[in-house]
């Protein structure tokens, strides 16, 4: 939302200083200096309201000594595109991981059933050789065993395509690697960019508070010297089990 | 009751990784899986239906297996299920959250046919400590 503020004040400037201008002007006191650094002076909304004006001014000004206005334009306008790319790859990805998952769940039962025929004529063909077969069964046993070479060859026939169905919808990594790498880009050049804000702009007592306390995280990216995580599954069965789970 | 009459239910905002979870279970001999895409869906399928076990994912829309988790714990018809905890929160705080919840176990994403099988065969045990298995 900041960032398509800024990109709109370059559209209209006069207007949004104009309504900067009021909005600091009708929260100013007598006294009001632009402290805005010193943080334990918030006493009621109106003079949040003033230093958040302040703030946004002195933030709008900056921008634009440093150019700053520009490069924030960019980079929203380079938000949708990067949205559109993350979807593609959620997409691609999605597709690839149901592609492989049904050929998966179409080769299983065939497989199935070529182990079970092996099984039951091999215990079959036991017997034969331990001769307690009749004639008649030999027979029976040759001619099934005949037939189901003959299935072995289509069952395989089919869990080989099958295999190659994995094969290629292992195809999105190609893709998707391309759209990740430009995205990475992209997120580079904002980080650089919001970061410069952050660094000029948020006081050196609130900077700790930023951290993230949450426990929706998702995937933990990067494990190395953090002590916070673990990396395998022994450390969360060592870290139960040193709980008493 | 024995392992194969258990009914499963896999809770996971992400279809692939239900499918997963279902195939692997069918490789332990569980066939009888049904699935909710979120923690109030899964709520509402225990209440009506008559689960033995669940595998929950943390992170998920609307409510979280955390959620999930306190809720079957607090829930007098629901608070003995065993729930197996399948996610990709890895900080040490969401370990020791979900244990102190009553999950019966902690599984990190990603994950290994193996370890699932590891840890569902200990809540096997237990359960059959427990006498609801035979």
């Amino acid at each position: 939302m900041t960032l398509s503020t800024a990109s709109a004040a370059t559209n209209d400037s006069p207007e949004l200083e104009a309504l900067f201008d009021s909005i600091v002007s009708a929260q100013q006191g007598p006294s009001s200096a632009p402290a805005v650094e010193s943080d334990d002076s918030v006493k009621d909304g109106g003079e949040l309201v003033s230093r958040v004006g302040h703030l946004t001014r002195r933030l709008y000004d900056t921008l634009k000594e440093l150019g700053g206005d520009d490069a924030l334009e960019q980079a929203a306008s380079a938000i949708p595109d990067a949205c559109e790319r993350l979807s593609y790859i959620a997409d691609r990805t999605d597709q690839a991981a149901h592609r492989a998952l049904n050929a998966i769940e179409t080769a299983r039962p065939v497989q199935d059933q070529v182990r079970q025929g092996a099984v039951d004529l091999g215990a079959r063909w036991d017997q034969f050789f331990q001769q307690k077969l009749s004639v008649d069964d030999f027979r029976t046993l040759v001619a099934e065993t005949r037939s189901y070479l003959g299935d072995v060859t289509k069952h395989s026939d089919i869990v080989i395509a099958q295999l190659n169905e994995i094969l290629m919808a292992q195809d999105f990594q190609d893709l998707t690697g391309q759209v990740i790498k430009r995205v990475i880009g992209t997120a580079q050049d904002m980080q650089t960019q919001l970061l410069q804000l952050l660094i000029d702009f948020v006081p050196e007592q609130k900077r700790p508070a930023m951290e993230s306390n949450s426990l929706l995280n998702g995937p933990v990216i990067n494990g190395q010297g953090r002590s916070d995580v673990v990396t395998s599954q022994e450390q969360v069965d060592e870290l139960l089990q040193s709980l008493g789970f | 009751m024995t392992k194969s009459e258990l009914k499963f239910l896999v809770v996971d905002d992400f279809s692939t990784m239900r499918r997963i979870v279902r195939n692997l279970l069918k490789e332990v001999g569980i066939a009888n899986v049904e699935e909710a895409e979120d923690g109030q869906i899964a709520l509402q399928k225990l209440r009506a239906g008559d689960f033995n076990f669940v595998v929950s994912d943390w992170n998920m829309p609307n409510m979280t297996g955390i959620q999930l988790l306190r809720e079957i714990r607090a829930d007098e018809k629901l608070k003995h299920l065993p729930v197996l905890m399948v996610t990709a929160e890895a900080k040490k705080e969401n370990i020791v959250e979900a244990a102190q919840a009553g999950a019966s176990g902690y599984v990190v994403k990603p994950f290994t046919a193996a370890t699932l099988d590891e840890k569902l065969q200990k809540i096997f045990q237990q359960m059959q400590k427990a006498g609801t298995l035979s």
